[in-house]
């Protein structure tokens, strides 16, 4: 037997792994290859430290924690409609099925071209009648906005919106933080509509804008999270609305 | 002092029993409380319940009702749901729902629980009220309060005093509300019927407002997308503005005196009432409806939607 072979199987044999005459060729062979009896001497010292090691019990929450998430797994199972739980069984051929399909379609589309290629220039130009009515366009908006005054993106929870679901203590732990976001939201919205309006505006309004919207986020950064955060965002929610929807910056600055 | 106010509260009932006859819908225990002030009147109220519904009804007593209605699929998880209330020296009281985290291995999804409140308090106390998901209804108030959800509907009926509501996506109902109004909506709808207070701002970006009976004299109803239908008085010096970006604005004004009209859309529809209004700069047209000149008496209403259409009625 050769070195290499036998080192592929010095795991085994020193597990006790090796049946029968396996276990004594290599025996064997390690009472003759000096270099084979080196490895196999340092794994088993290997094996013998970390024998030595202690022994390590995992934290009484881990198991608490693996158990809670295979519940919630289960709840959210049972919650999902049951054509998503099909769905979810075919998953795993789903590839297949689609690169089936793809191939099918395939053959259906060359052999359709074939037959039809001939009549190809009959066919009119003038839009079908079973088209779908394209909807008027929405009046034009300004041609290129500049950037928004103020990013708000930084000061939106990322993530905060979705984070709704899980265990109750947590779920309520982050509802503040949902509100909040939809806050943001609708105030990064606001803030797109007011740079399509400021291309209106002359240069003292934009700078009253800047500025009011600037003082607004202060308030927001400054206040307490939850219900004190809320109202300052609807603060600007509403300075941002007077000033997008009246157009005039001057009156929206008037506040109240 | 504090303790000394607690040991004032008069524990009249609590009751509490579980009702295992609707295993379904798992395990709903019921209580009452009566919360009785020591001594001094209370002043407010605060209720913070993200587990369910608040409904509030002012009555003619001094002492707080409270019933308690908690509902969870099993014994060990309305274990977990806890009613707070804290009295305060100053004659607030605060009333605080909330799920403990205990020791329990087995999560709790918040959809399997619930707390529904009803509470009837004395009339002259002002509501300060937040849900979650669930209703927030206040009915027969007479200092008025400020009501947040974040997706539960608002329901204020017979209030007075200012109130407050703001609502990220629950619609917001205001019916005989005889105060100063402040309603913010994202992307629900409002709704107002009977409105007597000095003041009305209503506000929803992504919804609709529907007002009637409106006798505000300072009105400002804005949108961002949705359309506006407005039926209201005019008063003396009174100023309406009525204004939303891409949504309709349709508006029946009952007039007194002398009214000042301008108005400004992608498409106006005045009605024979203005038909001697005059198209003034920026596109916007102006027209006066009694008398001959202008008075310091007349109030003034402003219609504006930059994309949508503006009708204009008077109601003789």
């Amino acid at each position: 037997m050769s070195c290499d072979r036998v080192r592929r199987q010095l795991t085994s044999y020193l597990d006790g792994e090796l049946e029968g005459s396996d276990g004594s060729v290599v025996r064997g062979h390690l009472r003759e290859c000096a270099a084979c009896r080196e490895v196999a001497g340092e794994e088993a010292m290997l094996r013998d430290q970390l024998r030595q090691l202690p022994t390590l019990d995992p934290p009484p929450s881990l198991w608490a924690g693996v158990q809670a998430q295979l519940a919630a797994a289960e709840v959210a199972d049972a919650k999902r409609p049951a054509w998503r739980r099909a769905l979810a069984r075919w998953a795993p051929v789903a590839p297949r099925f689609a690169a089936g399909t793809l191939v099918a379609a395939a053959a259906v589309g060359v052999l359709w071209w074939r037959s039809h290629r001939g009549s190809a220039d009959e066919v009119p130009t003038a839009p079908s009648r079973d088209l779908a009515v394209v909807p008027a366009p929405a009046p034009a908006p300004a041609p290129s906005p500049p950037p928004p005054a103020n990013d708000l993106a930084a000061g939106c929870a990322p993530g905060a919106a979705s984070a709704a679901g899980g265990e109750i203590t947590a779920d309520l732990a982050g509802e503040a933080a949902r509100v909040t976001a939809s806050y943001c939201d609708a105030a990064e919205d606001l803030l797109v509509l007011a740079g399509e309006a400021r291309l209106q505006w002359t240069d003292e309004q934009r700078a009253a804008f800047d500025t009011k919207v600037t003082e607004l986020r202060g308030q927001i950064d400054r206040a307490i999270a939850g219900r004190p955060r809320q109202r300052a965002w609807r603060e600007l929610i509403t300075y941002l609305q007077r000033a997008v929807v009246r157009d005039d910056v001057a009156l929206a600055g008037g506040g109240q | 002092m504090k303790a000394a106010i607690t040991a004032a509260l008069l524990l009249v009932a609590g009751v509490a029993a579980a009702d295992p006859a609707t295993p379904a819908k798992g395990l709903v225990e019921h209580s009452r409380l009566e919360v009785a002030p020591g001594g001094r009147a209370i002043k407010q109220l605060t209720i913070e319940n993200p587990l369910g519904d608040i409904k509030i009804e002012g009555y003619d007593g001094q002492s707080i009702l409270i019933e308690t209605r908690k509902t969870a699929p099993d014994e060990d998880a309305l274990d977990r749901l806890r009613v707070s209330l804290i009295p305060n020296p100053d004659g607030t009281v605060r009333i605080l729902t909330t799920a403990d985290g205990g020791k329990e291995v087995r999560p709790l999804s918040r959809g399997a629980v619930r707390i529904d409140l009803i509470i009837r308090a004395p009339r002259d106390a002002r509501i300060d009220a937040a849900v979650s998901a669930g209703s927030l209804e206040v009915i027969n108030m007479d200092a008025g309060g400020e009501l947040d959800t974040a997706s539960g509907p608002i329901s204020v009926r017979n209030v007075a005093g200012g109130v407050s509501t703001h609502s990220v996506s629950g619609n917001t109902s205001l019916t005989q509300v005889f105060g100063s109004v402040d309603a913010q909506t994202l992307s629900s709808d409002l709704d107002l019927d009977t409105i007597g207070g000095d003041r009305l701002i209503a506000s929803a970006n992504q919804g609709k407002i529907a007002g009637r009976r409106v006798r505000s004299r300072d009105v400002e109803l804005t949108t961002t997308d949705g359309r506006i239908t407005l039926e209201a008085e005019a008063s003396l010096r009174g100023h309406m503005v009525v204004a939303s970006l891409r949504g309709d604005i349709d508006v029946k004004l009952r007039r007194h005196g002398v009214v000042m009209v301008r108005a400004r859309g992608a498409k106006l529809n005045l009605g024979s009432a203005m038909a001697s209004a005059k198209s003034a700069k920026d596109g916007w047209v102006e027209g006066q409806l009694g008398g001959f000149k202008p008075s310091a008496q007349a109030s003034i209403v402003e219609l504006r939607s930059r994309y949508g259409l503006v009708t204009f009625a008077v109601i003789e």
